[in-house]
């Protein structure tokens, strides 16, 4: 009886802090991206008052500035009631939202953490989490549809829009990404990086294009245009309420966390440098890849102080004549490095 | 070349928006923070009874019909104010002739019910209402100041 009970904790563990269960659900899934979302949220708001000389969120936990003010606005989204409007086509109403948070949090499963500890490490995992962030805006074209709102419809009509736009450039600067390093596979890309120099110092442009796309891409300043709360209400969620809005809500911060977490792998040199300390474990590594990946999250939402909102034909041409004539240069630009390369 | 002056463009927006992201911070929290107002702020009014000679000039200049004269038992006028009409502009207190009535500095009172708001002479001859605060408060004195626009001095 003992050695069951000993085999079967001992195996539960093992399983609980394997690689395929560890990564999409503890770090840097969804227990390390929730905390992330409620300090960020946090820090969006705080930023944009300090910015603008006031105190933002204060009185619930004055001590630390009123960091816990997301708890408080999750339990109320969690105990508030989900009011289904009548008009509203129910089914996917309700679960449009949910699966469109779970698919957000889908491209961390193939982000390796470290050189020994990825979900999935496979030969095209780059293709992979590219493939899976465009799934992002489907779902919200069905979530707006499903709502049968005006403002919701406008909102998914301009995500419809948008992701057309930008999904061509990201995915090209990504791929300028993958034709420096000479691979797919997001560790060997990392492994080149450490041996190399960071990606960002190698083809600048591409990386450039890849932030704007993530801020264009995530609805944060100025290409809030899908959600633009002073036209729209909040866009595609304005028939939502309780949990199901609060999910809404994060969704955008979600996809910001994993789609930087793939500009620290692709640019920054992903969990390196290795040092002391980290490397007695390989999922320790992921806390630089974390690190980085916040100052990234970090600097989009502190946009949110600096810009005011394009116009949505403003986004169409900036993403149609600026960021795809500079993706397919970057494109050019690392085909250039490895001419050089080879003829070097 | 017009790409190149948007990036110069975009970086200078970010470079102010870090340049302002050191806190100094303007907004006052009020229950803890009280501004100090200055004299002659045209605040809640004093009546004081025994100046009063019952002339009515201030029931007729207030331009808010908010002073109103009541018949006491001695049959002598005296006003009595209902604050939910009044203005604060003070004119009251500028035409009394002997200065029963006058303006203070205070202006922060809460009240429960509209009803509250309403002074009839006994209750203005009282005094003016005092605000509570849940706890002492720090008092401060505004200032304009030539770089920041506001600075706050403790009294």
């Amino acid at each position: 009886m003992y050695d069951l009970i000993n085999y079967l904790w001992e195996t539960g563990l093992n399983l609980l802090f394997s690689p395929e269960i560890f990564e999409p659900l503890v770090f840097p899934g969804l227990i390390a991206a929730f905390s992330l979302l409620i300090v960020v949220i946090w820090l969006e708001r705080k930023i944009a008052a300090i910015i603008q000389m006031r105190y933002g969120p204060y009185y619930i936990s004055r001590h630390t500035e009123g960091a816990l003010q997301l708890v408080a606005d999750l339990l109320r989204f969690l105990f508030s009631e989900v009011i289904i409007p009548k008009s509203v086509d129910k089914i996917a109403y309700v679960l449009a939202p949910i699966i469109l948070f779970a698919f957000t949090f889908l491209p961390i499963v193939v982000i390796p953490v470290s050189k020994d500890f990825a979900a999935i490490d496979h030969e095209y995992s780059l293709l992979i989490a590219l493939a899976l962030m465009t799934l992002y805006s489907s779902f919200l074209l069905i979530v707006s549809w499903a709502s049968n709102n005006k403002f919701s419809f406008i909102g998914g009509l301009r995500e419809g829009f948008l992701s057309l736009s930008y999904e061509i450039p990201l995915i090209i600067s990504a791929l300028s990404a993958a034709v420096l390093f000479d691979s797919f596979n997001l560790i060997e890309i990392v492994e080149k990086q450490a041996a190399m120099g960071w990606g960002i110092f190698y083809n600048p442009l591409a990386a450039i294009v890849f932030l704007v796309v993530i801020i264009y891409s995530t609805s944060r300043y100025p290409y809030e245009i899908a959600e633009a709360e002073s036209e729209i209400v909040i866009g595609p969620f304005t028939e939502y309420t309780g949990i199901l809005f609060g999910l809404g809500m994060g969704i955008s911060y979600i996809k910001l966390y994993s789609m930087s977490l793939l500009y620290a792998v692709l640019f920054l040199g992903g969990w390196e440098p290795v040092v002391w300390p980290l490397n007695l474990h390989p999922v320790l590594p992921g806390i630089i890849l974390f690190i980085k990946a916040f100052i990234i999250v970090a600097f989009s939402v502190f946009l949110r102080a600096v810009y005011p909102r394009y116009r949505i034909d403003q986004a169409l041409r900036i993403a149609w004549w600026k960021l795809f004539t500079l993706a397919f240069l970057s494109l050019l630009f690392s085909y250039g490095i490895k001419i050089i390369e080879v003829m070097g | 070349m017009g790409l190149l002056t948007n990036l110069v463009d975009h970086l200078k927006a970010i470079g102010t928006g870090l340049k302002y992201l050191i806190p100094r911070r303007l907004t006052l929290m009020y229950p803890e923070y009280v501004e100090k107002l200055p004299e002659g702020y045209r605040g809640y009014l004093r009546y004081d009874n025994e100046k009063c000679i019952h002339c009515s000039l201030c029931a007729r200049i207030c331009p808010a019909n908010a002073i109103k004269m009541y018949r006491g038992g001695d049959k002598k006028l005296r006003p009595g104010i209902n604050y939910t009409r009044c203005i604060f502009c003070g004119f009251c207190a500028d035409i009394c002739p002997t200065g029963a009535l006058e303006y203070t500095t205070i202006q922060d009172i809460a009240y429960e019910k509209l009803e509250d708001q309403v002074y009839p002479p006994e209750k203005f001859a009282k005094g003016v209402p005092q605000p509570v605060y849940p706890e002492k408060p720090i008092f401060i004195i505004a200032k304009v100041d030539e770089e920041r626009g506001l600075k706050y001095d403790r009294v």
